[in-house]
């Protein structure tokens, strides 16, 4: 029984980063249509950023997230206006082999600057654990959850009721009717993409105490990102959270009562029984 | 107050509007009437900013826009009613209202003006946290004038405003429309409804094929057999 419980609150814990993940894509799709295939090489891209912070000035990744988040959404920022938005109007497909494109030169830039092995980043809270019962926690995780959620909510708010996060949604329901209202569609584009790829670095934060990091890893978060994107509808907010849980619980549970191995593949199981039976994944909304 | 002269503008460099030159003077309705097809929604997206003319002028208030953006235009004053609505449907009235209200020079006023905006409508004012979508469509061209009039428009331009509305409905459009002129308000109605927008509008221009092939004041444009002609695609 102790397994079980084990395995829930792990889940659940991971599940929560998963979440916020899939936030920062599940935003920049509701207003630009762009699917980011180089997602999960941004995240690495943050933690490298935090291990050269490590190994420079001997900064915790916690303290360094503080400097990687505005650097990664800059970046963000950049690549949106520059690469991503010359290319609107255009097909999907080119646009899905340039985000992959981008995802290569990511990995390969990461490959050259620190080589191929992989490396710690390492934290003063990584080998603290929070024992409840028979459970076992590891603080680095609760963290997680409780930041993950923390940024959920705010974002949460900041779309329900602040100016900026109504034009957000604006651009996402009806774009022309978004710019008849005088709200700058492009500048909406670039800024929440922006804050998508800053997103994934405090994502990257989260994840890596206790995580080994090579670079070549941004594929796997791409296609745990996407899963959980499309578990929760694409845009629909409060479902991609709760697909982020499901997509962590089934992680967590496939490694404990399956195997280390075979366990990693009970999410996609997962994941095609769930859209074979519902299509439009875990929302109740069908927009 | 609105002048366009020698408007050219098209999609993929295909012109849909050639050399047209329309103007608006201060508190006056100006009727914009054509077939399906002839050019009237391409036009008032010109006077938007959302499609960009290929030669021509627009002139605002003595100022030259026609490179303005869509954004700056708002700014202005220079409203657009898009045809078809466009509610933002998964948002309620009210969050409809306030984005009306989105630009720099109307947020400071958008308490005032949403008051204002509810007493025209008190329909609305009722269902002020239902989802736009679920709006029937009479509501929903309410709700789409109610956030034009948000941003405190100069000029308002109301792209087919009737369509697929049932007559009593049109009849209070049109109703509003003439409350809105009393108190001076600058309008561009589109409209396919020849008749009603005849009875409501002080001047009109006819388009037909992208030109401009009947204009003047409404009762000379009534008589004048090239309208019909132009209205029935001859
Ligand atoms: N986005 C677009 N891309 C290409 N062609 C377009 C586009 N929008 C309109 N057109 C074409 O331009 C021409 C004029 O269309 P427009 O919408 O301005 O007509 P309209 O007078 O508003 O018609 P309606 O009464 O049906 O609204 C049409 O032939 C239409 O097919
Ligand atoms: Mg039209």
């Amino acid at each position: 029984m102790s397994e079980f419980w084990q395995a829930l609150a792990q889940g659940v814990l991971i599940g929560s980063t998963y979440g916020l993940l899939a936030l920062g894509m599940g935003l920049v799709y509701g207003v630009s249509g762009i699917v980011n295939f180089a997602h999960g090489d941004f995240i690495s891209l943050a933690m490298f950023m935090s291990l050269a912070l490590f190994s420079a000035f001997a900064l915790d990744p916690y303290v360094s997230a503080l400097i990687t988040i505005p650097v990664m959404a800059l970046i963000g920022g950049l690549v949106y206006r520059y690469l991503l938005r010359p290319m609107a109007g255009h097909q999907f497909l080119m646009i899905v082999q340039l985000t992959l494109g981008l995802s290569l030169v990511i990995q390969n830039g990461i490959l050259m600057v620190f080589g191929g092995q992989p490396a710690r980043t390492p934290s003063i809270v990584e080998s603290k654990l929070i024992i409840l019962g028979d459970v076992v926690l590891r603080l680095p995780h609760l963290i997680a959850f409780v930041v993950a959620f923390a940024m959920a909510i705010g974002l949460y708010v900041m779309l329900r009721s602040t100016d900026f996060g109504r034009s957000i949604r604006a651009v996402h329901q009806n774009a022309r009717a978004a710019a008849l209202m005088g709200v700058d569609v492009g500048r909406v584009q670039v800024v929440t993409f922006a804050i998508g790829v800053g997103i994934l670095a405090v994502a990257a934060a989260l994840l890596l105490p206790g995580t080994p990091i090579t670079p070549t890893q941004g594929l796997q978060y791409t296609v745990i990102t996407l899963l959980v994107v499309v578990l929760g509808g694409m845009t629909n907010f409060v479902s991609i959270m709760l697909s982020g849980l499901v997509i962590g619980l089934s992680e967590a549970f496939g490694q404990i009562y399956v195997s280390d191995t075979l366990g990693r593949l009970v999410p996609y199981a997962i994941f095609v029984l769930i859209m074979l039976f519902r299509p439009q994944g875990l929302t109740w909304r069908t927009s | 107050m609105l002048e366009v002269e020698g408007l050219v503008a098209g999609y993929g460099g295909t012109p849909m509007l050639r050399d047209v030159s329309v103007r608006l003077a201060a508190g006056e309705i100006v009727g914009l009437l054509g077939a399906n097809n002839a050019g009237k929604t391409t036009l008032i997206n010109c006077l938007s900013g959302i499609v960009q003319p290929m030669a021509g002028r627009i002139v605002f208030d003595g100022q030259d826009v026609t490179r303005a953006t869509a954004r700056e235009r708002v700014e202005l004053g220079i409203i657009q009613v898009p045809e078809g609505r466009l509610v933002f449907p998964e948002m309620s009235i009210r969050e409809n209202l306030l984005l009306g209200g989105f630009c720099d020079r109307a947020r400071p006023h958008r308490p005032a003006q949403m008051e204002k905006v509810l007493e025209l409508f008190p329909r609305l004012k009722e269902r002020l946290t239902q989802a736009a979508g679920t709006l029937s469509g009479g509501e929903q061209q309410m709700l789409a004038i109610g956030r034009g009039l948000m941003a405190e428009a100069r000029i308002l331009m109301l792209d087919e405003p009737s369509l697929g509305l049932s007559p009593l409905f049109v009849q209070y459009i049109f109703e509003i429309i003439d409350k809105l002129h009393k108190d001076g308000l600058t309008m561009l109605l589109v409209e396919q409804n020849l008749n009603l927008t005849l009875r409501h509008a002080q001047r009109c221009y006819v388009l037909e094929r992208g030109q401009i092939a009947v204009e003047g004041d409404a009762d000379i444009v009534k008589n004048d057999p090239r309208t019909r002609q132009a209205y029935l695609g001859l």
